[in-house]
């Protein structure tokens, strides 16, 4: 209850923020429409040659779009915007204050920032999730959508505990922020389903930087591909990554020293 | 304001296995390991391939005990180890060796607890967001702090009376002056009551007359909530105006403890005779001290004696007697020259 009413608190803070920079959120708005039209013309032209894509369809690919556009959300709404903040913390030590405050370091530094105007963004992925698991041929079941939204849930909190690891080095190795970067730049595989990718890619994006996870697994388990198993052992992972993050994260704030005054 | 001084005394003393004295430090050191090379293109590239550290000891064995309501002046020169030591105790830095008890809680523990019954406050950072106007940082704070709304309106209504916060929390903090800032810095670091504050140079860079405004704020805060305040400042006018006791460290050692009336004595057993004399071309004032340059403006027939200070009464007598005074003052020495000489003693 604490927590909802902190993060809706905030979240309200955030809006008053962003809605002083009304010109801002109106051109990347427009702009998400654009790289959605973008994203969808460049699926037509492939589909116009081929009629599938590693064994996967239109419809499949444009649902697997949508999943990976809500990653994106989640990384253009929380993890971008507050990497920034939390480098430049490190940097001129208001950090300091984060880690005054009585409630859960990790959750604060996650939230202070948020870009609320991404909600738009977060539509249009549903969207396209929607209108991919509607149009084609996916056939689909209500354990299936349940496994389905585990996954994401999951693979979104495994790339979230990713960027929470990275971000921890920084207290280790002072400056470490290009790190988020190359996960930034290995993001954008994720809008193909894995299996097109040679083996090291794949096992870069499914092991590594596993935007795999969070993408193509969820719509694999929409598309009845994966085992009870299989299911059960990415969400122990999920909860895994989540918990040894957490203790990343700790051991990393026991090193801060903080700037110099 | 009773209301919040028994709610403070419970938060700080409801702490398990609390002290009498809200702040207890025992053999406090913290060392630091810096990377150690040196200038130019080829240590850049051996540092590279392997790097050399050193230890930097930034406090070493530092033992006090601050008193429920007292005020501290913390005081060292730059480096001495003064902020190292509010960070420790703030929770903020894990000490290398020693042990600190700040309301019966382990600092660096971070026990939200602990947290929600101090504050630090650090006149060089910022604590508010910058787009955003303070009442809403405050409302931020309301949630991180769990206030409740009675709570909160008290405790708000308190800070205006004392800061004049209501014509300033409406602008973005951005477009506030430095002064009104602190102002506000200083009212989101209160919000919650906190029962013991560290205060790091709270009053820097700020003009004379902000500086008058905010010792007088935290002197009848302390006076009316009871709230144990440590304090550092290179003005030696908030030292004066605020702390009875000062704790002085050099070079991450404590060089006194005690009070500041009693520094004065020790390290300067002397004070100022300010004469103005009357037609006296050839005066020999020698004889009577060591004339200390610089401390009036000789010009107007104003010099200033430095004597010791139980030859007062007499030097003063011989002056008004062999000398055509016009005008005679006796002052301490300058409290900065005492602390300085503190630090170097």
């Amino acid at each position: 209850m604490y927590i909802l009413k902190l993060f809706s608190t905030f979240l309200k803070v955030n809006l008053q923020q962003d809605l002083a920079y009304r010109a801002d959120a109106i051109v990347n708005m427009v702009m998400s429409v654009i790289g959605t039209g973008w994203d969808l013309l460049g699926l037509s032209i492939i589909f116009a040659n081929t009629k599938e894509i590693g064994g996967w369809g239109p419809s499949e690919l444009i649902a697997l779009m949508g999943v990976w556009r809500l990653v994106n959300v989640m990384m253009a709404t929380i993890v971008w915007p507050n990497t920034e903040k939390f480098n430049t913390g490190v940097r001129d030590g208001s950090l300091d204050y984060t880690f005054l405050q009585p409630v859960n370091s990790q959750l604060l530094i996650s939230i202070t920032r948020m870009v609320v105007w991404r909600v738009f963004d977060f539509a249009i992925a549903v969207a396209l999730i929607i209108a991919g698991m509607t149009s084609g041929n996916v056939i689909t079941s209500p354990p299936l959508v349940a496994a389905f939204l585990a996954l994401t849930f999951s693979g979104a909190a495994i790339i979230y505990s990713l960027w929470i690891t990275l971000i921890s080095f920084t207290f280790w190795f002072t400056k470490f922020d290009n790190s988020v970067t190359i996960m930034a730049a290995l993001m954008d595989a994720g809008r193909y389903p894995a299996q097109v990718y040679p083996y090291w890619l794949r096992a870069l994006i499914t092991f590594i930087i596993p935007i795999a996870v969070a993408t193509t697994v969820p719509l694999q388990a929409l598309r009845g591909e994966l085992m009870g198993w299989q299911i059960i052992g990415f969400l122990v992972i999920g909860a895994a990554a989540v918990f040894l993050s957490s203790r990343v994260w700790k051991a990393g704030v026991r090193r801060y020293s903080g700037a110099s005054s | 304001m009773q209301v919040v001084k028994t709610m403070l005394q419970q938060s700080a003393f409801g702490a398990p296995g609390a002290d009498s004295n809200p702040i207890v430090v025992e053999g406090l050191s913290k060392t630091y390991q810096v990377t150690d090379r040196e200038g130019g293109f080829g240590a850049a590239v051996r540092s590279f391939v392997k790097r050399k550290f050193r230890d930097v000891k930034a406090v070493q064995n530092v033992s006090f005990r601050i008193g429920q309501g007292e005020i501290v002046g913390f005081l060292g020169p730059n480096g001495a180890g003064k902020t190292t030591t509010l960070k420790m105790l703030a929770g903020l830095l894990h000490p290398t060796s020693g042990s600190a008890k700040v309301l019966g809680f382990t600092p660096w523990e971070r026990n939200s607890g602990y947290l929600r019954s101090m504050t630090l406050v650090m006149g060089q950072r910022n604590r508010l967001s910058w787009d955003i106007p303070a009442a809403d940082s405050f409302l931020l704070n309301q949630a991180i702090y769990r206030i409740s709304d009675a709570d909160y309106k008290r405790v708000f209504d308190e800070l205006n009376e004392l800061l004049d916060l209501a014509p300033i929390i409406r602008k973005p903090v951005r477009n506030l002056s430095l002064g009104e800032r602190m102002k506000c810095e200083l009212a989101a670091s209160l919000l919650h009551r906190p029962a013991v504050l560290f205060l790091d140079e709270p009053t820097i860079g700020l003009d004379i007359s902000a500086q008058v405004r905010i010792r007088a704020f935290l002197k009848e805060y302390n006076r009316r909530s009871g709230a144990t305040i440590l304090l550092t400042s290179h003005y030696m006018a908030d030292v004066t105006a605020l702390c009875e006791r000062i704790i002085i460290i050099h070079h991450g050692q404590t060089k006194y403890d005690g009070k500041l009336v009693d520094l004065s004595r020790r390290i300067a057993p002397f004070k100022l005779i300010g004469v103005t004399l009357g037609d006296c071309a050839d005066c020999d004032l020698s004889r009577y001290g060591t004339v200390v340059p610089g401390e009036g403006s000789e010009d107007a027939g104003k010099h200033s004696v430095q004597v010791k200070a139980d030859e007062v009464a007499a030097i003063t007598a011989r002056m008004l007697a062999e000398l055509p005074v016009v005008d005679l003052t006796i002052e301490d020495p300058p409290i900065e020259d005492v602390i300085e000489r503190a630090f170097h003693e």
